[in-house]
């Protein structure tokens, strides 16, 4: 007997996420989903990597599933274990079992954070292959065509623990995220927030400069989710430069002198 | 005499006869003791005790002086708040201390210049307080990055802000420290909207070679940039309105000059429009400077513009150069690069000055991407010139191109060397880009030994950045304490419930059960062995040696606190047949007092040849037992030695050695202070594996930081 641990129903998106193409990465994502190739996405954080494969799959009208990986994540956490009820024992299928069983795409967020064990299940599955050995019921799924591994990560950590191992990295066709050009970012927070056009473009032009600050003083620059969560909150009727204070000057840095500085820009704008 | 009167009276009467006391009858040669002593006896209760306690101390080493305290205290505390009548006092005693009575009792009299300064020192904002903000303000504001420094005058020569030591012209310190930041937009100003442009630059110091015409301009380009700053920066330009007035006849004139300049203020206007309207200006008398406006000073400005110039225009040159080698090894090896067409195009969003330019690069018709350390090179370009000069554009001609691949020749002369054959030399393959293939055993290494310094040098060090020791220790500490849960343990502090029941399914299903059922909360094991790779070539020489030792000290009291494993190594040499590596620390040996004074002794040596020392110390490194091992270099610039190893030769050994340890699986990371490292560490090292250190000064604290973030 096997109970599902996400129910795929719910995880299929119905209304169009709103997403802005950058270059083609519509069409690389579509082109690799159709040749049943697995998907990197590289990027900083906050620039739209988590957007964008809900957008695909909306797009491709397949369910997804997302799986924040952090440093506890096991392999049996993504395939499934036992549990007992009633003195009996009832097998549960993890996140990335469902995903191949009902033919989702399965998104692994961060994936470095994840145990180096993972890497064992993510390997049969992300070459020709495609097979996810299920040790614990002596089964091996072979993943329908449908299914697509998706996998995510900041190439800017530093930490040398914190690598993707070649023999991972070289079964994905990689996309490289990066924060958008001017003109789209404005459109992207215009929608996002509903502020007006002025607005959006100041927002813009105070997350480039505390992008000019990156490596000197910053880790990173106000990504784009920074910014849209700033103008929500200046559409919601709240001071701009309160507003990007909490958002974004506070989320970016503890350093005081940092936070000043951000602060002043952010006053010499609105 | 009403009861409270009566109190007061004999309130006073035994103030009056605590004093004589206390001054041993100085008091009373004092003219109006009673006077004084009514004043004392208003004073707050705690004011009082504070006055015995002086009076009291004073009298111990003059009851002259104490007789005089006693009578301007009152008066000081009317004019300021205790803290400062303590300072007041604590300088006459010091003065006491030093110049004798005479001047004491001088200092004490002029309570009122005491006070004056004092309220002064307390309002205004002093440089240090600023300066960090600045930086980072000014960085943030974009373009070129500039540095901050504090100067007699205020003005800047494309390369840095000079500001004032202290700015002290308002009551309140919020105030002064705007006027800073509002001097520093100014200065900010003239280097991104473009007064400060080649052409500018070229005609000022041709056609104007005197002051009045500089503070013509000057004026003017005050009203462009104001007019520059009001489009883009709203919140500062209020600020600027707010702080710009110059009294009343000032102002006037200001509006005026505005009046008749009012071409000035519209978006396309350039710093070559006020340069044209500088002689019909001449004849109008100067509206005063305000208080966020700085001098001019053209031949410092042409000083750093000409010399920047030269760097940027050969390192874009050389960055075009591997573009365009890039480009015909695609292609399959073009013949002649001098024969593609190279255009630059810029999508520039709002004319004139300052905005950010989008820049698009073709070569022979194809669009190429631009590197990221090449888009601020073209940035600071544009700064100048406002387009990218054709000249720019030339390729480099090959005879003057500094990196020109020279044919290595062995060093001939080297065999003489006796101890070149000894049982401690190794001999290393050199990759040689030009022929694309090793040079099999190139390089002759030989291990040494530094000879022991002074070690004293690590306790002055240890001395020196104590407080900075105290952090690194603090923040290793917080490594060291991250505890973890440990699932699945054979006993521990409590049940882990996903494997015991994980255990029961086994059980429940006919099979053999885990014993491994507990959880347990343990800090986690470091494995990590280290190198450290420190450049001691003749470049170093000064404070760059210095700042190396004193990080080596600091990063080693941090290491011993962490117990990783680790070892450090100097490099230098000159020539292939005489490389050298310095054994500091070895893996195996403790943090003694001979590696102690081994750091002290690290002295500059000759030339960097950087791959060999990577391989050898890759080898040591690879023979250590650690799940991660990482190599370290400190160095001050590229890889570079006698005999054509330097530019692309040496990046590209370098770069093979990397490679070399990294499928060996070691990872590498450097730390620089070379400015210009963007432009080949990339390449070398990858994107996110090294640091550039713009101060000296802080390599000591940035080294042991980078540490804590790599390994954690």
């Amino acid at each position: 007997m096997s109970t599902p641990a996400i129910h795929t129903e719910q995880s299929l998106i119905t209304n169009e996420p709103y997403y802005e193409p950058v270059a083609d990465e519509v069409a690389v994502f579509t082109a690799a989903y159709r040749n049943k190739l697995p998907v990197l996405l590289k990027g900083p954080t906050g620039c739209g990597k988590t957007r964008f494969v809900e957008y695909m799959a909306w797009r491709l009208e397949r369910p997804m599933i997302t799986v924040a990986c952090h440093d506890d994540l096991t392999a049996s956490d993504l395939i499934g274990r036992y549990l007992v009820r009633g003195g009996e024992t009832v097998w549960v299928d993890g996140p990335l079992t469902s995903a191949v069983r009902n033919g989702s795409i399965c998104y692994l967020d961060e994936v470095v954070e994840a145990r180096k064990d993972t890497s064992v299940v993510i390997h049969p599955l992300c070459d020709d292959r495609r097979l996810l050995p299920i040790e614990k019921l002596g089964e091996v799924l072979a993943a329908p065509p449908e299914f697509c591994l998706v996998i995510s990560y900041n190439p800017g950590y530093q930490s040398v623990l914190k690598d993707l191992k070649q023999s991972t990295r070289q079964r994905f066709v990689a996309l490289e995220f990066n924060y958008p050009g001017v003109e789209v970012e404005q459109t992207i927070i215009e929608k996002e927030s509903g502020i007006d056009a002025t607005g959006a473009r100041q927002l813009v032009k105070f997350g480039h400069m505390t992008r000019n600050l990156k490596g000197s003083g910053l880790d990173e620059g106000a990504s784009t989710r920074l910014l849209v969560n700033a103008a929500k909150l200046i559409h919601e009727g709240i001071a701009p430069v309160v507003a990007t204070d909490t958002a974004v000057a506070q989320a970016l840095t503890d350093d005081e002198d940092m936070l000043k500085a951000v602060h002043e820009l952010s006053r010499s704008i609105f | 005499m009403s009861d409270e009167s009566r109190q007061n009276f004999l309130n006073r009467l035994r103030i009056q006869k605590d004093l004589e006391k206390f001054t041993a009858g100085a008091l009373a040669r004092h003219g109006n003791v009673e006077d004084t002593v009514a004043r004392i006896a208003a004073l707050e209760r705690r004011d009082q005790d504070f006055v015995y306690a002086w009076v009291e101390l004073i009298a111990r080493s003059n009851h002259e002086l104490a007789a005089h305290f006693i009578g301007r205290v009152a008066s000081a505390f009317d004019k300021m708040e205790r803290s400062g009548v303590e300072d007041w006092v604590d300088q006459a005693m010091t003065t006491f201390d030093n110049r004798g009575l005479g001047f004491a009792i001088e200092a004490l009299e002029h309570v009122d210049d005491f006070a004056r300064e004092y309220a002064s020192r307390h309002v205004r904002c002093g440089f240090d307080d600023a300066s960090g903000f600045l930086r980072h303000f000014v960085r943030g504001l974009g373009g070129r990055e500039l540095r901050v420094i504090s100067d007699q005058s205020t003005f800047t020569d494309t390369e840095s802000l000079y500001l004032p030591d202290v700015v002290n012209l308002y009551p309140e310190p919020e105030q002064n420290f705007t006027i800073y930041k509002l001097t520093a937009v100014h200065l900010w100003a003239q280097t991104w909207y473009g007064t400060w442009r080649y052409q500018v630059v070229e005609q000022l110091i041709r056609q104007f070679d005197d002051e009045h015409p500089m503070a013509i301009f000057n004026r003017l380009e005050c009203i462009r940039l104001e007019a520059c700053i009001a489009r883009d920066f709203p919140g500062l330009s209020r600020e600027f309105r707010l702080y710009g007035s110059v009294g009343e006849a000032g102002d006037a004139l200001w509006d005026e000059w505005r009046r008749r300049a009012s071409r000035l203020a519209e978006r396309e206007a350039s710093a070559a429009d006020s340069l044209a309207l500088v002689e019909a200006f001449g004849e109008l008398p100067l509206p005063p400077l305000r208080p966020f406006e700085g001098d001019m000073f053209a031949g410092r400005v042409r000083q750093a513009l000409f010399a920047r110039i030269e760097r940027e225009k050969s390192a874009f040159q050389r960055a075009m150069q591997e573009l365009r080698d890039q480009d015909d090894r695609g292609e399959g090896g073009g013949d002649d690069a001098q024969k593609q067409l190279v255009e630059v195009e810029m999508q520039d969003e709002a004319g004139a000055g300052g905005e950010d330019v989008n820049f698009q690069l073709t070569i022979d018709g194809e669009v190429t991407a631009i590197p990221e350390h090449m888009k601020d090179l073209m940035g600071s370009i544009m700064q100048d010139f406002g387009e990218i000069p054709d000249d720019h554009l030339e390729p480099l001609e090959r005879g003057e191109y500094s990196d020109a691949l020279l044919p290595q020749k062995g060093d001939v002369d080297g065999d003489d060397d006796p101890d070149l054959n000894d049982a401690g030399s190794f001999s290393y393959r050199e990759w040689d880009c030009v022929r694309q293939r090793f040079r099999e055993g190139f390089c002759t290494l030989r291990e040494l030994s530094v000879p022991p310094g002074d070690e004293g040098f690590v306790a002055a060090t240890l001395d020196k950045h104590r407080g900075l020791l105290k952090s690194i220790k603090r923040s290793f500490e917080a490594v060291l304490g991250e505890s973890r849960l440990q699932r699945r343990q054979s006993d521990g502090d409590d049940i882990d419930l996903d494997a015991l029941v994980e255990a029961f399914s086994d059980v429940a299903q006919g099979r053999e059960m885990s014993e491994y059922l507990y959880t347990r909360y343990r800090n986690q094991e470091r494995n990590i062995a280290v190198m450290f790779m420190v450049d001691m070539s003749g470049s170093t020489l000064g404070w760059v040696n210095d700042a190396e030792r004193e990080a080596l000290v600091l990063l080693c009291e941090a290491l011993e606190m962490l117990g990783d494993r680790y070892a450090i190594f100097g490099f230098s040499g000159r020539t292939n047949k005489r490389c050298e590596v310095y054994r500091i620390k070895d893996f195996e040996e403790s943090y003694s007092s001979a590696v102690r004074q081994r750091i002290s002794g690290i002295r500059p040596k000759a030339y960097t040849r950087m791959g060999v020392a990577i391989r050898h110390l890759g080898q040591l490194l690879q023979h250590t037992q650690a799940r991660t091992k990482l190599l370290i270099t400190l160095s001050d610039g590229r890889p570079e030695d006698y005999g054509g190893y330097k530019g692309k030769y040496g990046i590209e050994d370098t770069r093979h050695a990397l490679l070399e340890l990294k499928q060996g699986g070691i990872h590498s990371f450097c730390v620089t202070i070379d400015n210009e490292a963007q432009e080949y560490l990339p390449h070398m090292y990858g994107p996110a594996n090294f640091a550039v250190i713009d101060e000296v000064e802080k390599l000591p604290y940035k080294v042991a930081d980078i540490y804590r973030r790599l390994t954690t």
